[in-house]
């Protein structure tokens, strides 16, 4: 069987030295929908070293949220394997933060208690205060400064991802999973936020895997790009990012070297949407 | 005249009719006009047997207050009604959680629970009375019996309608099975409980009343049914106002509770 010749080969095969943070091998994803069998996935390799930094863009539909969620072991691979740190993926991996598409701050907490609500958990042990000031930084960080005491209800669709957001970063976990974390958010937010989440997970030395359909948010923060075609998803490019890091992420767009990535890259994706609409 | 901005209508010009105190007289006017018709009524256009008068109900009650027996009667009430509903939010938030966290257990016991339920309660009270005797603890066991179900089904409903998904985030998170039933699923199934806890309260005065109208030697329900059994008109209409003042009372201490916890219980 294939899982289990994946399984069985060195995870050494094809690092010299420590195995990847996530590697997927020939792994796919099939659901079974009113009495019909839909290919969400097809068999995908695809590995991140530890600390680096990996967008997947593709239009919706092609399976890239498919992908974290099976490195969050929220589904299991239907063929194939989906290995963390050299040890494939079985029941919930909870070494990752996952920030989903959906919406999951909880409506009975203030904005501040959603985020520091992490920190509560018998698992971390912070004290109180360790807490307090943590949670302060965080809320300060994504400018949710004054909607503290804010309800999720009381506050705009943005500044509930972004509440969702501080909740993910603030316990940094080793390996951050983003689901267009940044789709609600305007222009100049948008920026802002990228622009810390990228401060952050170099300073934290994060592992990231991060979707979006945004192409130019992807080259801005990333240090490889994937780009998926759609229906069943499949990996069409993988590009290496090569600007130099830190990025000045509100001016690096305006770059050579990025529009240049940028057209080579959205090329990529047209063809894949084309290709999308003729199936 | 040409008409003028609406806002100049709360100026000094309010018609008084419109005002609180306004409506308060044009509804005690109300009550005083029945009241007078019904006394002029009765005993002219319609027999004083079937519908008394408020004179004679007045003084029925007035006799009630000066030999002590109202107090009694209301306390009897009051109590079954409390004490069941006590035991029945407690019993109906604690099975409904142990079930709510056993779904399996839920799910083979679930078709029992819904033949119990379905049962008309005025069908159990004659049970009650047998295994209980005509005293209080019957009516105390009708009582808490339908709030039980109302409470254990909203909060069994609570815990099955949180979503999934904060479930995972919160397990992906690192929490435990027992931080997810204390941040999450007792947090989320709140509301719905208290929903149940508040329908209840209603429901809980008509078992009080149904099971002292069955069998009792005291209480509101036992005043209707005596007076009528001597068919004493203004004995029935007597009791059924004191009820009326206690449904008033309950009705606007529900509302006042609901007020003071609404933005605790309602975030959604």
């Amino acid at each position: 069987m294939r899982t289990d010749s994946a399984l069985q080969r060195p995870p050494s095969a094809t690092n010299a030295s420590a195995p990847a943070r996530i590697e997927l091998r020939g792994a796919a994803k099939r659901f079974a929908a009113h009495g019909a069998e839909i290919q969400a996935l097809s068999a995908i390799d695809l590995s991140v070293q530890p600390h680096e930094f990996v967008a997947l863009v593709g239009p919706s539909g092609c399976g890239k949220s498919t992908v974290l969620n099976l490195v969050a072991g929220l589904l299991n691979p239907s063929e194939g394997a989906v290995l963390y740190s050299g040890k494939p993926v079985a029941g919930l991996n909870r070494s990752v933060g996952y920030m989903t598409q959906k919406d999951t701050v909880l409506p009975w907490r203030t904005a501040e208690s959603n985020v520091g609500i992490a920190l509560e958990l018998k698992c971390r042990r912070v004290t109180a205060q360790a807490r307090k000031d943590r949670v302060a930084r965080m809320i300060d960080l994504v400018g949710l400064n004054g909607f503290e005491k804010h309800f999720p209800a009381e506050l705009s669709g943005g500044m509930r991802k972004r509440v969702a957001l501080a909740r993910t970063l603030i316990y940094e976990p080793e390996t951050l999973l983003m689901d267009e974390p940044f789709g609600a958010l305007d222009a100049q937010l948008k920026l802002l936020m990228q622009d810390q989440l990228q401060t952050l997970t170099q300073m934290a030395r994060m592992t990231v895997l991060f979707v979006t359909h945004d192409l130019a948010e992807a080259i801005a923060l990333a240090d490889r790009v994937v780009v998926f075609s759609p229906r069943p998803g499949r990996i069409r490019t993988v590009r290496t990012v090569d600007l130099p890091r830190p990025r000045d992420i509100f001016n690096v767009r305006f770059s050579t070297a990025f529009a240049r990535l940028h057209e080579e890259l959205w090329n990529e994706l047209k063809d894949g949407i084309a290709l999308g609409t003729n199936v | 005249m040409p008409t003028r901005n609406s806002g100049d209508v709360t100026g000094t010009s309010t018609p008084f009719l419109r005002t609180t105190l306004g409506v308060l007289l044009l509804r005690i006017a109300i009550v005083v006009a029945v009241l007078v018709a019904w006394e002029m009524a009765s005993g002219r256009l319609i027999s004083k047997f079937w519908v008394s008068s408020p004179s004679a109900i007045f003084a029925v009650l007035r006799r009630w207050v000066a030999d002590g027996s109202l107090w009694m009667h209301l306390e009897a009430t009051v109590t079954a009604i409390g004490a069941g509903y006590v035991i029945g939010c407690g019993a109906g938030i604690a099975i409904g959680l142990l079930l709510g966290f056993l779904p399996r257990t839920q799910r083979v016991i679930a078709p029992f629970l819904s033949a119990f339920y379905s049962i008309p309660k005025i069908a159990l009270a004659p049970l009650f009375v047998i295994a209980f005797g005509i005293g209080i603890e019957s009516k105390i066991c009708l009582v808490a019996v339908t709030v039980f179900f109302l409470v254990l089904f909203s909060t069994i409903d609570g815990i099955r309608d949180v979503d999934p998904d904060l479930i995972e985030s919160l397990e992906i998170m690192g929490a435990s099975r027992f931080e997810i039933a204390t941040k999450l699923i007792i947090p989320a199934a709140k509301p719905w409980t208290f929903t149940g806890m508040r329908i209840s309260v209603r429901y809980a005065t008509t078992a009080a009343i149904l099971g002292e109208v069955i069998a009792a030697n005291r209480g509101i329900g036992f005043l209707i049914e005596y007076n009528s059994g001597q068919f004493n008109a203004a004995g029935v209409f007597a009791a059924v106002l004191i009820l009326v003042l206690v449904g008033v009372v309950v009705t606007e201490l529900l509302t006042r509770l609901e007020r003071g916890s609404a933005p605790a219980v309602l975030p959604f």
